[in-house]
C-alpha cells in the first residue's frame, strides 16, 4: 500500500517535461526506402546520451569531437533517432541525424551508413545556407562516400580548415564562405562518434 | 474482527476474482477521468489560446469564417490580404483601447526537407504589438531596435528549431538578405511558441507586400458593446470581422459531437464498473450462502449481514478508483497524443486537465455507482434464512 501511494504522489507531483529537439526524418518511409530501396523494413530506436552513458559520456563524446558542446540547443538530453534497415532479417545499414548549427539556422546533416559505419550518403533535410545547392549536389556529397569514424578521428575542427592527410584532404571547400562548410564537416563527425557509441559497441563500461 | 477486516478477508478468499473486478472497476473509473478531464481540459486550452491571442475582436479580408478562425489559432496559408488604410477607417473608433496590425505571410523554402517546406512569419508593429502580449518574456535580446530593422525574434520553439541565440544571423527563403536575430522569447505554451517575428514593414517590403496586411488585432475597451461595434465593422468593404467568442463557439462546435460520444462512452463505463461489482459480490454471497446462514444462526442481525456485503462492495470500488487514477495519471500523456491525433483542432495546452476536484468526484461517483450496484446483493445476504442456508447441499 505505501509503495501505491508513493507512486500517486509522485505521478502527482510530476512536472510537465518539454522534451529537447532532436533530428528524425520527416516521411521515414519514403527516405528510408529511397536510401535503401531493396529494404523490407526499419525499427526505429530514441537514443540519448544522457540515457546512454550521462555526464561521463558527454565528456567522451566532446572530447572526441575537440570541442565542448555549445549553445542553448546541444545538450546531454536531445534525443537521437536511429533508424536500423533491414531486408527480411538481413541488416542493410543504419540512417541517423543530428542538428547542427549552421551559420543561418540548424542543419540536419543524416547519415547513411552501411552496418560497419561507413558512410553511403548524405542527407541534409534541413539546410539553410547560400549555398544550399551546392552542399546538396552529388559533386560534394560524394568524397564521403566509403568515410568512416576512423577518418573523422584525426580531423580538428577548431582549425576551420581541411587536414593535410587524405582522406579529408581531398574534400573541397566551397570557394566564398565556408563557415556552413566546417559547420556540416563538425555535424558529420559529430554523427559518427554518436554512432560509435549508440550503434557500435562502444559502451559506457569500455569508455 | 471488526466488519471492516471480516470484509476485507472475504476479498482476499478470492485473489483473483477480486483482482479482475478491481482491474475492471480501475479501467471504468480511468476512463471517466480521462474523458472527464478532456472536456475540460480541451475547452480550459482553448480559453487559454484565445486569452493568450491579446485582443477581442480580429479583422481580416473578407473570406471563409473557419480559414479567419484557423488563421488566428493555427496560422494559415494561401492568405487573402487587405489594404493597410483599413486601419485609418477604425482606429479612431472611441470602443478600441488598443489596435495593431499584423501580416502573416508564408513562404515556400525549396531547402526546407526533401521536396521543400512552407515558413510562416509574422510581421508585426513594434510600437502597438508587445502591449498586445504582456506575458511575453524574452529569454534573450527583446524587441527590434527599428521599425525597419533587418531583425527577427524568435518564439521558444522555432529558436530551438533553427538553433539561433541572440546574435545569430537568419535567412529568410528566397532572399539573399541576412537578418539578425535580436530576441527569443521564453515558451508561453501558446502558437506564438514556434513563430518567427519580423517588423511589419520589414516583412512588407521583403516579400513586396507594401500595404498589405493580413489581420487587425483589436482591444475594446471594458465597458464598449462589443456587439454593437462588430456591427459598425460589418459595414467596412471587404472586412470580416470575428470575435473571439465567434472562434470559441466555431471550435466548440466543431468538437461538439465528440464530446457527446465522450460522455456517452463515460456513462458506460459507470454502467460496466456497476454491473461488474454487482456481478461479483452476488456470486461471492451465492458462494457463501451457507456460512452466512451459520452467521445468522449464531446471532447476526440482518443489518450486519447487509453492511458487511456493502462494506465489501466499497472495498471493491475503492480500489479499483485508485487503480483508475494511477493510470489516468500515468496514461494521460498518450490519451492526449491520441486525441490530438484524432481531433480536427486541437489548442496548445494540457488537453486532458486531471485536478484534485475531479478525482474526489470520481472516487464519490465510483463508489456510488458501486453501492448501487452492491444493493441488489447486500439485500439478498441479509434475508437468507438460517435454516434453509444450513440445510442446503451447496
Amino acid at each position: 500500500m505505501k509503495k501505491i501511494i508513493w507512486l500517486l504522489v509522485g505521478l502527482l507531483a510530476t512536472p510537465s517535461i518539454w522534451a529537447a529537439v532532436g533530428c528524425d526524418l520527416n516521411e521515414p518511409d519514403r527516405d528510408v526506402k529511397r536510401f535503401f530501396p531493396t529494404s523490407s523494413r526499419y525499427t526505429t530506436a530514441y537514443e540519448s546520451i544522457q540515457k546512454s552513458g550521462g555526464e561521463k559520456l558527454l565528456a567522451q563524446v566532446e572530447h572526441e569531437l575537440g570541442e565542448a558542446f555549445s549553445g542553448l540547443y546541444e545538450k546531454i538530453d536531445v534525443p537521437y533517432t536511429v533508424y536500423t534497415i533491414y531486408q527480411k532479417d538481413n541488416l542493410l545499414g543504419y540512417i541517423h541525424g543530428v542538428n547542427q548549427k549552421g551559420k543561418y539556422g540548424a542543419i540536419q546533416v543524416f547519415l547513411v551508413l552501411t552496418p560497419q559505419g561507413k558512410i553511403l550518403d548524405i542527407y541534409f533535410q534541413k539546410l539553410t545556407s547560400k549555398q544550399s545547392k551546392f552542399f546538396r549536389s552529388d559533386k560534394f556529397r560524394s568524397p564521403f562516400t566509403g568515410l568512416s569514424y576512423k577518418d573523422f578521428a584525426g580531423y580538428d575542427i577548431s582549425a576551420k580548415k581541411l587536414p593535410d592527410f587524405p582522406p579529408l584532404s581531398a574534400l573541397t571547400a566551397p570557394p566564398e564562405d565556408t563557415t556552413d562548410f566546417y559547420s556540416i564537416l563538425r555535424g558529420i563527425k559529430k554523427n559518427l562518434i554518436l554512432m560509435q557509441h549508440f550503434v557500435f559497441g562502444v559502451t559506457e563500461e569500455n569508455l | 474482527m471488526n466488519f471492516f477486516t471480516l470484509a476485507y478477508k472475504n476479498l482476499l478468499r478470492r485473489k483473483i476474482r477480486t483482482f479482475f473486478t478491481v482491474i475492471g472497476i480501475g479501467l471504468s473509473a480511468w476512463v471517466f477521468i480521462t474523458l472527464m478531464g478532456f472536456n475540460r481540459g480541451y475547452e480550459e486550452s482553448l480559453n487559454r489560446d484565445i486569452e493568450a491571442m491579446g485582443f477581442q475582436l480580429l479583422l481580416t479580408a473578407k473570406g471563409c469564417p473557419y480559414e479567419a478562425a484557423t488563421l488566428m489559432l493555427k496560422g494559415g496559408t494561401g492568405l487573402r490580404y487587405m489594404p493597410q488604410d483599413t486601419v485609418k477607417k477604425v482606429q479612431n473608433a472611441p470602443e478600441i483601447a488598443q489596435l495593431t496590425q499584423m501580416l502573416m505571410h508564408a513562404e515556400f523554402d525549396p531547402y526546407k526537407g526533401e521536396d521543400g517546406g512552407t515558413t510562416v512569419f509574422l510581421g508585426i508593429d513594434p510600437t502597438t504589438y508587445p502591449a498586445m502580449k504582456p506575458y511575453f518574456r524574452f529569454k534573450q535580446g527583446g524587441w527590434f531596435t527599428q521599425p525597419q530593422a533587418n531583425e527577427i525574434v524568435l518564439g521558444y520553439e522555432a529558436a530551438e528549431l533553427e538553433e539561433r541565440e541572440a546574435g545569430d544571423l537568419m535567412l529568410l527563403p528566397n532572399t539573399e538578405q541576412e537578418f539578425k536575430v535580436v530576441g527569443v522569447l521564453e515558451r508561453t505554451g501558446t502558437q506564438d511558441d514556434g513563430m518567427i517575428f519580423l517588423p511589419l514593414q520589414t516583412l512588407q517590403k521583403t516579400f513586396h507586400k507594401e500595404n498589405l496586411i493580413t489581420m487587425l488585432g483589436i482591444r475594446t475597451h471594458q465597458e464598449a458593446d462589443t456587439a454593437v461595434f462588430e456591427e459598425q465593422l460589418y459595414q467596412l468593404p471587404d472586412v470580416q470581422v470575428v470575435s473571439m467568442a465567434q472562434v470559441k463557439n466555431t471550435i466548440i462546435s466543431l468538437v461538439a459531437s465528440a464530446k457527446v460520444i465522450v460522455l456517452s462512452i463515460a456513462a458506460i463505463a459507470f454502467l460496466i464498473a456497476m454491473f461488474g461489482v454487482l456481478n461479483t459480490v452476488l456470486m461471492s454471497v451465492l458462494e457463501r450462502y451457507q456460512e452466512i446462514g451459520i452467521l445468522k444462526a449464531i446471532g447476526a442481525l440482518p443489518k450486519q449481514i447487509f453492511y458487511l456485503v456493502w462494506l465489501e462492495t466499497i472495498l471493491l470500488c475503492l480500489w479499483g478508483s485508485l487503480v483508475g487514477i494511477i493510470m489516468a495519471f500515468a496514461f494521460s500523456g498518450v490519451a492526449e497524443q491520441l486525441v490530438r491525433y484524432f481531433l480536427p483542432f486541437a489548442p496548445v495546452g494540457n488537453l486532458i486537465a486531471l485536478s484534485p476536484g475531479l478525482i474526489l468526484q470520481t472516487l464519490g461517483f465510483i463508489i456510488l455507482t458501486g453501492l448501487t450496484g452492491g444493493i441488489l446483493p447486500a439485500l439478498r445476504a441479509a434475508f437468507i434464512r438460517p435454516l434453509d442456508a444450513i440445510r442446503s447441499e451447496n
